[in-house]
């Protein structure tokens, strides 16, 4: 923009109103930007267009007038009060009016552990409900991933532990890192973009996000909505490993898998090859011993089966020939031959056993048979 | 890859688990028992091949993600 200037002799002079302007059109080139300081003397009344603040410098109370659209302002429905620690997201401007410097707002981020607490809380009550959190969205873990995607910031720590430990269990392990910004405002978005892309990748079974330990700020945009829903709804398992054991940044809740450092998570996507192998040897000692003693339980059978068929006809035998010594005893009990040793003795005649004297005549032969031997006799006389 | 015909690593293990406990069960009969020991070598060869066929690979993904712009 030309600004218009007078000219008084040799001397250049501008207008308020024209230096103003073009002071203001200079300004307007500057960047949008991030600026962090403390509320105070916030002015907010309906029907006003816009909301004032002061921003003071948290280290040597520098002052920066803060003007921000009202409409916007009530949007975030913060409950902001005086002493509240904010960064600022807008542009330097000069209010022309009245020849004032100041930062045109665009959007406000409380800062500070309460605020940013209480964020997270209402955001986790609300993620909640929805189900993201819920157990049975949880995935299993692949026994033997193809491909790991590794998310990280560009710090070295997280990354080095978490190959250092994989590699370490499994050698031939296969990863996709993908490094993303970990901090600061971009970051969510940042970490939803490459989450998206990394599990977008052929063979990615499995995504570690690894960040190491940091300060409660550090860790806000593992919290981020945007970073929470990526993590929910990314296509394949997702295994969070960021910052300490203490910390629950709400991520971890939507992940598939928590793990408390990298190393830890290494451990969870990765057999350990060695053992991977003892158990297989193990299992296929296993599998030839049991069918060995199957088939030895089948031959064990058939060898009983037949000593069986080989014994039976003796026994069968020897079984016939019991009951026949059985007959015989019977047979012995019944025969006179017992009687005949107690004293007894059997008469014959050619007609017969004689059991009445009248059933001979005197002079009739005899056949007298005793225990042991016979004798030849004749009748002297009967009596009956 | 065709997914339907060659078993997946773990369905691989898993199928292997179940026929190991099958047979220490002593359930199965001699034909049976045949039958899943050739099945579970095979199913063991494959295991150890997809092992020994593996190779480690490290590799970054282009750093897409960093243009990403702010919403504000």
């Amino acid at each position: 923009m030309k600004v218009e200037a007078t000219l008084h002799g040799d001397r250049k002079v501008y207008s308020v109103s024209a230096f103003n302007r073009g002071v203001g059109s200079w300004l307007a080139r500057l960047p949008t930007l991030w600026v962090e300081g403390e509320v105070t003397e916030l002015r907010r009344q309906e029907g006003w267009q816009s909301v004032f603040f002061t921003l003071k410098d948290l280290d040597d109370g520098s002052c920066l007038p803060v003007s921000m659209p009202r409409t916007t302002f009530d949007a975030l429905r913060l409950d902001l009060a005086d002493g509240d620690k904010v960064h600022v997201y807008g542009r330097p401007e000069l209010y022309e009016a009245r020849g004032v410097f100041q930062l045109r707002g665009l959007s406000l981020e409380p800062l500070g552990l309460g605020a940013a607490l209480a964020r997270i809380e209402r955001l986790k009550t609300a993620l909640a409900a929805e189900g993201l959190f819920a157990a049975e969205r949880k995935r299993r873990l692949p026994l033997l991933p193809r491909r790991i995607g590794l998310l990280t910031g560009n710090e070295a720590a997280a990354k080095r532990d978490f190959l250092t430990a994989v590699t370490a269990r499994f050698p031939a392990v296969r990863v996709l890192v993908a490094e993303t910004l970990v901090q600061g405002v971009k970051a969510p978005a940042s970490i939803a973009a490459a989450l998206e892309a990394l599990a977008a990748e052929p063979d990615v079974d499995v995504v570690v996000v690894a960040r190491g330990g940091g300060s409660f700020e550090d860790l806000l945009p593992f919290s981020d909505e945007r970073v929470v829903r990526a993590f929910a709804t990314c296509p394949v398992p997702v295994v969070s490993a960021v910052g300490h054991e203490q910390d629950t940044p709400l991520c971890d809740l939507a992940a598939d898998a928590r793990a408390s450092t990298p190393t830890a998570a290494a451990r969870i996507v990765v057999p350990d090859e060695r053992r991977l192998r003892e158990e297989l040897d193990r299992m296929r000692t296993a599998l030839g011993r049991d069918t060995r003693r199957i088939v030895e339980r089948g031959r064990h059978a058939l060898a009983a089966d037949s000593l069986r068929l080989v014994r039976a006809p003796a026994l069968l035998l020897e079984r016939k020939r019991a009951r026949l010594d059985s007959f015989a005893g019977r047979l012995r009990a019944l025969s006179p031959r017992a009687t005949l040793e107690r004293g007894y003795a059997i008469v014959r005649t050619e007609a017969g056993i004689v059991r009445s004297a009248s059933a001979v005549a005197p002079g009739a032969r005899l056949d007298v048979e005793l225990a042991e031997g016979s004798l030849g006799a004749r009748v002297e006389e009967t009596q009956e | 890859v065709s997914q339907e015909s060659e078993p997946t690593f773990e369905q691989a293990r898993a199928e292997l688990e179940r026929i190991v406990a099958e047979l220490e069960s002593g359930r199965a009969d001699l034909e049976e028992a045949v039958r899943l020991w050739e099945r579970g070598e095979g199913l063991y060869r494959l295991c150890v091949s997809k092992l020994d066929a593996a190779e480690g690979k490290i590799e970054e993904l282009s750093r897409r993600a960093e243009s990403v712009r702010p919403e504000h």
